[in-house]
């Protein structure tokens, strides 16, 4: 549904929505590549990942640094992310293009995800979580 | 000041055992009545949280650069009983030894003249910076576990550098007890090709001139004069210690239940110092820590090849005065109420200021103590200091590292446009290099606590004690 950044002075905190966990997920990422890039388009470049963890917390922060790892190792900038969730078990189809620093670097680097007051909570109509992305 | 906490001394405050629940040891800062104007109740809370760990010895420290971080606040510091107490990556941050190096040329500002645009060009193209930053340097895996053991060292015997560098490192440039197979696959994938380059955010290589040396004798000792031309590298450990981080939080953070150790933060997972975990965060995060020193050594041996060709200067004119890290987690031997005991000192975001006669400062410096360097914020003074006895007595030997931040990136992106900024400081004689005007603003000198406040507050304290300021002349930001 939706992400927006909160008053945070030393990082970047996120308020993230989604109708579903697997939006959630989804807005979860869009706002991490937001944060890190700007705008993106997608020219194509395909990935799937699959993660599992022992509660839905965890699975974030894991979903969200693979992401960052991937990133980085791969130089692919992801714009669309179609994440389904089976209780704690995640399958994420991502798309993106290739990194370009000439239109890629109006953002700033994420260096990881904190776990703290990282908490997933299901409100009436979404689920709600709060994430400071380390900068 | 906020509401619970107790003046304790001019500059010294106490938070008291209670102010969260589970404390073991009170919480002391240090700050003035001005930085105290923007202190967030959400650090002195995170500062409170640390003191509720196990095995934590005298009191949950923060320097006066302290703020909101996660896990510790920023500018914090806690030492821990090497048998009851915990190691956490909470204490030490993602970027594992982020740190500053600043080395003096035998240049003055007239020497720069008609060559400054030309030199900041230079500088950009040979350091690589920003996000997606890669390394000209080649790199195989196996050469990786030695940058690993080896810190500045393996560059050194790679030719980017001399032996003299290593004698003006924190520990020689290299921590004890490296474990590489503690680092994952996925760390030195991301290692590999970063080995020397500056990374994003605050990080920066700053051309500099030592404007003012307050601390005459201490400024011989350290070899710098007044209208010296310095320059300053602020990086750490990339991708590969983000990695390392982000791996081990998580087992530690699973681990937690098999210690029985009750957190109130979850950034603040841990585990005994000698235990299975708590080993394998120390092994891993000494290996990032040395990869961090041979990082900025690379990015100094490109800076003196720059410097070296343009102006005509030997290489070895251009000398290393300390390199020091302000994220990182030591086994230090200190006086604890009369006895000497061994402890694990973290400092994150807290540079380490031992004093006079210090074991592991260089022999040359040991009469006036270990060199500390404070970055400051784009445009703004850096400081050269020296550590005390009394950092030695009242904060393990520890002081601050820069100057905080007091607005949000997302304000400062809207309230200052990183055009007018560049300008502006063109307009005052600093030349300003980056990828994006956009990443200029969120470094903007007044997002961040005045330098001056914070390193008059550690002065006066006696944390550490100022021997020159330096001013920027041009900055090539991460």
């Amino acid at each position: 549904m939706s992400f927006e950044e909160l008053d945070h002075t030393a990082d970047v905190l996120m308020r993230v929505r989604g109708a579903t966990l697997g939006e959630l997920f989804a807005d979860a990422g869009r706002a991490m590549f937001h944060v890190m890039y700007g705008p993106c388009e997608d020219r194509g470049i395909e990935r799937q990942i699959s993660l599992d963890a022992e509660n839905l917390e965890s699975l974030l922060i894991d979903y969200l640094s693979e992401l960052l790892f991937i990133t980085e190792v791969e130089n692919t900038v992801f714009c669309t992310f179609d994440v389904d969730i089976q209780g704690t078990r995640l399958i994420a189809a991502l798309r993106g293009e290739p990194f370009d620093p000439a239109r890629h670097s109006a953002g700033s680097l994420v260096k990881g995800i904190s776990y703290f007051g990282l908490e997933i909570v299901k409100e009436e109509e979404a689920y709600v979580v709060e994430i400071i992305f380390d900068i | 000041m906020l509401e619970g906490i107790n003046k304790i001394g001019d500059l010294e405050w106490e938070v008291p055992i209670g102010y969260v629940p589970n404390m073991r040891v009170s919480g002391r800062f240090f700050l003035s009545r001005t930085l105290a104007e923007t202190l967030e109740e959400g650090a002195v809370r995170q500062l409170a949280n640390v003191a509720t760990l196990p095995g934590i010895v005298n009191h949950s420290l923060a320097m006066p650069d302290i703020h909101w971080g996660y896990g510790f606040p920023i500018g914090g510091v806690a030492a821990f009983d090497m048998t009851e107490g915990v190691i956490s990556p909470g204490g030490v941050g993602f970027d594992i030894n982020c740190g500053v190096r600043l080395i003096t040329t035998p240049l003055t500002e007239a020497d720069l003249a008609g060559k400054k645009r030309e030199l900041i060009e230079r500088l950009f193209t040979a350091v690589p910076t920003g996000v997606g930053a890669k390394s000209t340097l080649r790199v195989s895996n196996k050469e990786l576990s030695e940058v690993m053991v080896d810190g500045a060292r393996w560059a050194v015997e790679r030719g980017l550098g001399t032996d003299a560098d290593l004698v003006r490192c924190e520990g020689e440039g290299a921590m004890p007890g490296a474990d590489p197979d503690a680092v994952s696959a996925k760390a030195r994938q991301r290692g590999v090709p970063q080995i020397g380059t500056l990374g994003a955010g605050n990080h920066f290589l700053e051309v500099q001139v030592a404007r003012e040396i307050v601390d005459p004798e201490a400024a011989k000792a350290f070899k710098i004069t007044e209208g010296q031309v310095c320059f300053m590298v602020h990086c750490g450990s990339r991708g590969l210690g983000h990695q390392v981080a982000t791996d081990h939080l998580r087992t530690l953070e699973s681990a937690l239940a098999k210690y029985q150790i009750q957190i109130p933060d979850r950034q603040l997972a841990c585990a005994p110092i000698d235990s299975p975990e708590g080993r394998a965060y120390y092994g891993g995060m000494v290996c990032a820590a040395n990869y961090a020193w041979a990082n900025r050594q690379v990015i100094m041996h490109e800076t003196r090849t720059v410097f070296a060709d343009l102006f005509g200067i030997d290489y070895d004119e251009m000398r290393l005065i300390y390199d020091v890290a302000h994220n990182v987690a030591k086994f230090e031997r200190h006086d604890v109420n009369g006895t000497s005991m061994e402890v694990c000192v973290h400092r994150k975001g807290a540079t380490r200021a031992f004093g006079p006669g210090a074991p592991g400062i260089p022999h040359e410096y040991a009469a006036v103590g270990q060199p500390v360097i404070i970055p400051g914020s784009m445009g703004t003074s850096s400081y050269l200091l020296h550590g005390t006895t009394t950092a030695m007595q009242k904060t393990f030997g520890s002081t601050c590292h820069g100057s905080g931040r007091v607005l949000s990136r997302s304000k400062a992106k809207k309230e200052v446009s990183g055009k007018e900024l560049r300008e502006h400081l063109a307009g005052e004689g600093i030349l300003v290099r980056a990828h994006s005007d956009s990443a200029l603003a969120e470094e903007a000198p007044e997002v961040y606590k005045p330098s001056r406040e914070v390193v008059r507050v550690v002065h006066e304290a006696g944390l550490s004690k100022i021997v020159a300021r330096l001013e920027p002349l041009g900055v090539i930001k991460g």
